[in-house]
């Protein structure tokens, strides 16, 4: 059967049964669970010191309330680690091309910060719609502009993380169609194009680290200037 | 790794005393295959037996078309050879990173329980300075008492000394009142005496001593305008 391009993106049914579910839990399966020893193997010490140096790096800026959102964002972090890596080998689904899965994630993390700042630091919280040091004609449009700006940042989350990881499966598609295409024809530019595709593969290998991590320190940032 | 293994380990519960780890994982050949496969199909067909398998396999698949070439096998070569060749040049390094974290870890424990060690051995070391000290407290003793048994003779000498000069000065008292008195006696005698030849001296030898010493003058002041 004849892929279209964007079949990679549709939700993988099996029998009308949806498999989203298992496509997100499965990556959990990979990683090895914490067991009662002291000195572990190689893969356990290697994982509890990814996530001791992710936690550390999360934590230091926020105070002691903030410290309570570490295993939210450490999980959320590794979570988003693991599918964007996953979704790099062929013919897997990736579920973080979903806007709707990206928006879940972000649009009530975000609304959590914003109403913890609301409800404990109402004036701190509103005080950040106006940077310091205006100039005072300024003030109501850039007012506006910083409501704006908060307004749009759950948006933002979901819609950088999905179209990140989109663009990049949709372009390996497209740079390896041309690929295969010219391979018969004129094999010297199928080896340029193949080239092309090594360096965007390492490419998307960094973007897939790249975008969890920043997906989760802009929430840390959101959460420090709210807590 | 994956939960479903757990209900066939049949050996021990986990609460008991953990067996301890293998030193190596278990073989795999290419990174991928268990050597166990490769021993599992060594008597029927040797050596070359799963490579034919995996081959025989791979045609199978590719010529039926039950794997598909198109573009999606372009993509998995360039991430597998990515992969792969990110295993292989940093693998070692990763293996010996995670070692010296668990290295570092019992090590740190270690270095608790050796400094514990030394600890008590400094302990054992001062105690049995402190027995050996014990041994010359009779010098120490016999120092001290020497000690105060010069403080008591000093002691004693002192009031010795101030016992004497008391006594010296009493005693010098008594001969100054007796020479003080040898004196008075002496003085009134002597001023009794010339009282009493004061008052002897009646006017008649007044008289006669006043005449002589007046021809003893004459004669004299005679003699002396003749020497002259």
């Amino acid at each position: 059967m004849n892929l279209s391009f964007f079949d990679q993106f549709s939700s993988p049914y099996l029998l009308g049964i949806p498999l989203i579910l298992l496509s997100l839990l499965f990556p959990a399966l990979l990683l090895p669970s914490p067991n009662n020893r002291w000195v572990n193997n190689r893969l356990s010490t290697l994982q509890s010191w990814l996530l001791h140096l992710i936690t550390k790096q999360l934590m230091i800026p926020l105070n002691k309330t903030g410290h309570k959102w570490a295993l939210m964002l450490t999980s959320l972090m590794m979570m988003l680690l693991t599918i964007n890596l996953l979704g790099l080998l062929p013919y897997t689904f990736t579920p973080t091309t979903q806007l709707s899965m990206n928006m879940a994630l972000a649009f009530p993390l975000w609304l959590a910060t914003l109403l913890t700042g609301l409800r404990n630091q109402p004036s701190t919280s509103l005080g950040h719609l106006l940077p310091e040091g205006t100039p005072t004609p300024l003030i109501p449009a850039l007012i506006i502009i910083e409501t704006t700006s908060l307004l749009i940042r759950p948006l933002a989350l979901g819609v950088r993380l999905t179209a990140n990881l989109t663009a990049g499966h949709l372009l390996i598609q497209l740079i390896s169609t041309a690929t295969t295409a010219l391979l018969p024809m004129m094999p010297t530019v199928s080896i340029l194009t193949a080239l092309v595709l090594l360096m965007l593969t390492i490419l998307e290998v960094a973007v897939a680290m790249i975008q969890a991590y920043v997906f989760v320190l802009l929430l840390s940032l959101y959460l420090q200037e709210n807590i | 790794v994956l939960h479903t293994a757990r209900p066939l380990h049949t050996s021990q519960q986990c609460l008991a005393p953990l067996p301890p780890l293998p030193e190596k994982g278990g073989e795999v050949r290419h990174g991928l295959i268990p050597e166990e496969f490769f021993q599992f199909l060594y008597p029927k067909t040797g050596v070359t037996g799963p490579y034919m398998l995996g081959t025989g396999l791979l045609l199978y698949f590719l010529s039926k078309e039950i794997y598909v070439v198109n573009h999606e096998t372009v993509a998995a070569a360039c991430i597998l050879s990515v992969i792969i060749y990110g295993i292989k040049k940093y693998g070692a390094d990763v293996a010996a990173f995670a070692d010296k974290l668990n290295e570092e870890k019992v090590a740190k424990a270690l270095a608790v329980k050796n400094d514990a060690i030394k600890e008590l051995e400094t302990a054992i070391e001062q105690e049995k300075k402190e027995q050996w000290r014990v041994e010359g407290r009779g010098y120490l003793f016999d120092a001290k008492r020497n000690n105060i048994a010069m403080l008591l003779e000093a002691n004693y000498r002192e009031r010795l000394l101030t016992v004497y000069n008391e006594v010296k000065k009493r005693l010098d008292y008594q001969v100054a009142m007796q020479n003080l008195k040898r004196q008075k006696e002496q003085d009134h005698m002597i001023q009794w005496v010339e009282k009493n030849v004061v008052q002897s001296i009646t006017p008649q030898q007044q008289k006669e001593s006043i005449a002589k010493c007046i021809l003893d003058l004459k004669a004299l002041s005679k003699s002396a305008q003749m020497t002259v």
